[in-house]
């Protein structure tokens, strides 16, 4: 069930450089929404653009769910200045949800603001007592807002060697596969489209079940304007929403893909 | 709520939703009373199912967005099949946009529509596509082929039958008169205008097939101007659309000469905009001592 709820501004928080987090109070898409869905914000009352921005949620607990956003524009500009109080037009849960991760390795990687539902899923699961790893990526330490703990399985990655391990992704993620039955893994990313390609294709190579939540501009979000499709690689069975088997809604087939059912992530 | 009379049918509030911007009605039911809107224009359905275009397909502009869909759709038959039923158990009325790409694919199409015993009270049919080659773009910039196709339609089907214009087009006169030449009950104005944007970071067009179709409140004035040119045109009713995103926007088209209106574009920010809108109009009218809105129709004075 989607709503169109009112959520009222608890607080924002600058988490790391130009990235914050706010958190709203929003009882009903609090208490139905799953890690790995996204919601759909108008970030004023006077937005004139015609596109709602999609946010993925990052934490849900009890009436509040959370953002983490990076400023990039307008609409994220509106959204830091969100004043305490402030009340917000937001539509959802929307799209598909992170799953099966049941009596597996979880390995959770997240890049740039793409953080935002690898968080939720990582809060799922230490709920759930589930085994997991977390890998983070980002240019440098100014944009990390986690401690890098190779202990406990929490990998921070830098591009320029500021915070934890010099280099991609990639590099933890075969740190955490040594030794282990593939078998027994699953991989679940979100982040930009290189990260994403880069870990689709290493995971398609190597045989490690992988899910990658992807973004592309929404005109709606809930599957109306037939803007937000992804190819598939194999024609696949239509469905509901998605009107011919060659191109999928990231809106509603989505945001979640499996790494072998699409083309790219460069959408 | 003021009804207005359209032809032989009665509307509960004069504001539809346009065709391609709400799906099968369905699909906003959790959020939106969907019964309490005006009309529903279904997506344009074709007799073989689309898969559309290769993204990307949608793009922002300054009160605006381009699209280039691609007439992605089910298909004639799976629509019948699955979405039908769920349109026939509505109470507000419904109305099927048909593409088709040559004058026997509108045809037929129509006449699976008509056998298939749905309750719509009526047809829209897209001549005015711009996003694929033959989205029926042939047919809404030539007079005679509008006239042609209308009168072919117009012998397989007793419903409201509407003619959606492109202002894509050197005369909209022209093919209007076509259309109401042609048997037309109605009209509609207008569809998208061409238009175009590019990414400058990465020199690549915003949008897959180069060229796409404007929409928003960036076409309004356009708009606007068309269906007066149509209203001074021809006889029959007008459905006037193109970047409406307020009350004060419907009182205009219905001041240019438009009986109905049609919200478009605003419905992916707003789902429900079309009930928030009709409630306006109706206190628009109490103000204005009107017994309904229609009182207003093609009243703007010049100068
Ligand atoms: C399902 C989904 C979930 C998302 N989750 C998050 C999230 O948790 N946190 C977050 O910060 N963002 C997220 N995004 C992206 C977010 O929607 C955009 O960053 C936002 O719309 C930008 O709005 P703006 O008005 O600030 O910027 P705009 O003015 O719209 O854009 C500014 C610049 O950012 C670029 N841009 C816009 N959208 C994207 C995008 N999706 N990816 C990359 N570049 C983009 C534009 O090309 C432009 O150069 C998500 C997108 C989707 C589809
Ligand atoms: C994404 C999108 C898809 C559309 N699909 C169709 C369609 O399938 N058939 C049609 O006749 N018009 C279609 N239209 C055009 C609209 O019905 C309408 O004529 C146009 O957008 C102008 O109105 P607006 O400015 O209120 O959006 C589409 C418009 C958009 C934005
Ligand atoms: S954003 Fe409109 S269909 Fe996905």
């Amino acid at each position: 069930m989607i709503f169109n709820e009112l959520a009222i501004v608890e607080s924002t928080e600058e988490i790391a450089s130009n990235t914050f987090q706010t958190f709203l109070k929003s009882p009903k898409i609090a208490a139905s929404i799953k890690p790995g869905q996204f919601i759909n914000i108008l970030p004023s009352e006077y937005w004139d653009k015609m596109m709602r921005r999609p946010m993925s949620v990052a934490s849900q607990k009890d009436e509040v769910i959370s953002i983490i956003y990076k400023v990039v524009g307008e609409g994220t500009e509106l959204m830091q200045n969100w004043s305490l109080g402030d009340s917000v037009d937001l539509i959802g849960p929307l799209g598909n949800f992170w799953d099966g991760y049941a009596d597996k390795l979880s390995i959770l990687i997240g890049g740039g603001v793409g953080i935002a539902p690898i968080l939720n899923l990582h809060n799922h699961l230490d709920e759930l007592g589930e085994e997991k790893v977390l890998i983070m990526g980002a240019r440098n330490s100014s944009e990390h807002f986690i401690d890098h703990n190779p202990e406990n399985g929490v990998y921070m990655t830098t591009d320029d060697g500021s915070l934890g391990i010099h280099g991609n992704v990639l590099e933890p993620l075969k740190i955490a596969l040594e030794n282990i039955d593939i078998q027994n893994v699953k991989v679940f990313a979100c982040g930009p489209p290189a990260m994403m390609e880069a870990v689709r294709q290493y995971s398609i190579s190597e045989g490690i079940e992988c899910d990658l939540a992807l973004e592309t501009l929404m005109a709606c979000g809930f599957g109306i304007c037939q803007g937000c499709t992804v190819e598939f690689e194999k024609k696949q069975k239509t469905t509901e929403h998605s009107y011919r088997n060659r191109f999928g809604l990231v809106c509603m087939d989505g945001p979640i893909f499996e790494s072998k059912e699409i083309k790219s992530c460069h959408l | 709520m003021s009804s207005v009379k359209f032809g032989k049918l009665d509307f509960a509030s004069p504001i539809l939703v346009a065709s391609g911007t709400y799906g099968y009605g369905h699909e906003t039911k959790s959020m939106v009373d969907v019964n309490g809107i005006g009309g529903i224009i279904t997506k344009s359905v074709t007799l073989h199912p689309r898969e559309g275009n290769p993204p990307p397909r949608i793009a922002e502009t300054s009160s605006g967005m381009l699209n280039s869909i691609g007439l992605a759709n089910v298909g004639v038959n799976e629509y019948c099949k699955s979405k039908l039923p769920y349109l026939n158990e509505l109470n507000t009325k419904v109305i099927i946009n048909i593409a088709g790409t040559a004058v026997d694919d509108y045809v037929e199409t129509l006449k699976i529509l008509e056998s298939a015993g749905g309750n719509h009270v009526g047809y829209e049919v897209n001549i005015s596509c711009p996003n694929v080659k033959e989205g029926g773009m042939s047919f809404g910039v030539s007079a005679k082929m509008t006239e042609s196709l209308t009168s072919e339609l117009r012998k397989c089907t007793s419903k409201l039958l509407i003619m959606k214009l492109s202002p894509n087009v050197t005369s909209i006169e022209d093919i209007a008169v076509g259309a109401e030449n042609g048997g037309a009950d109605a009209l509609s104005a207008i569809n998208t205008l061409v238009g175009m944007g590019i990414d400058i970071k990465t020199r690549k067009m915003k949008i897959n097939t180069t060229f796409g179709g404007l929409s928003g409140p960036a076409i309004k004035p356009i708009a606007l101007a068309n269906v007066h040119k149509v209203f001074r045109a021809v006889k029959i009713p007008i459905i006037g659309l193109g970047g409406i995103s307020c009350v004060e926007d419907i009182i205009e088209f219905i001041l240019a000469g438009a009986d109905l209106v049609q919200i478009g574009t605003l419905n992916y920010r707003e789902p429900g905009i079309s009930i928030r809108l009709a409630e306006e109009l109706d206190l628009y009218c109490r103000d204005n001592n009107l017994t309904s809105i229609s009182d207003l129709k093609g009243l703007a004075e010049y100068r």
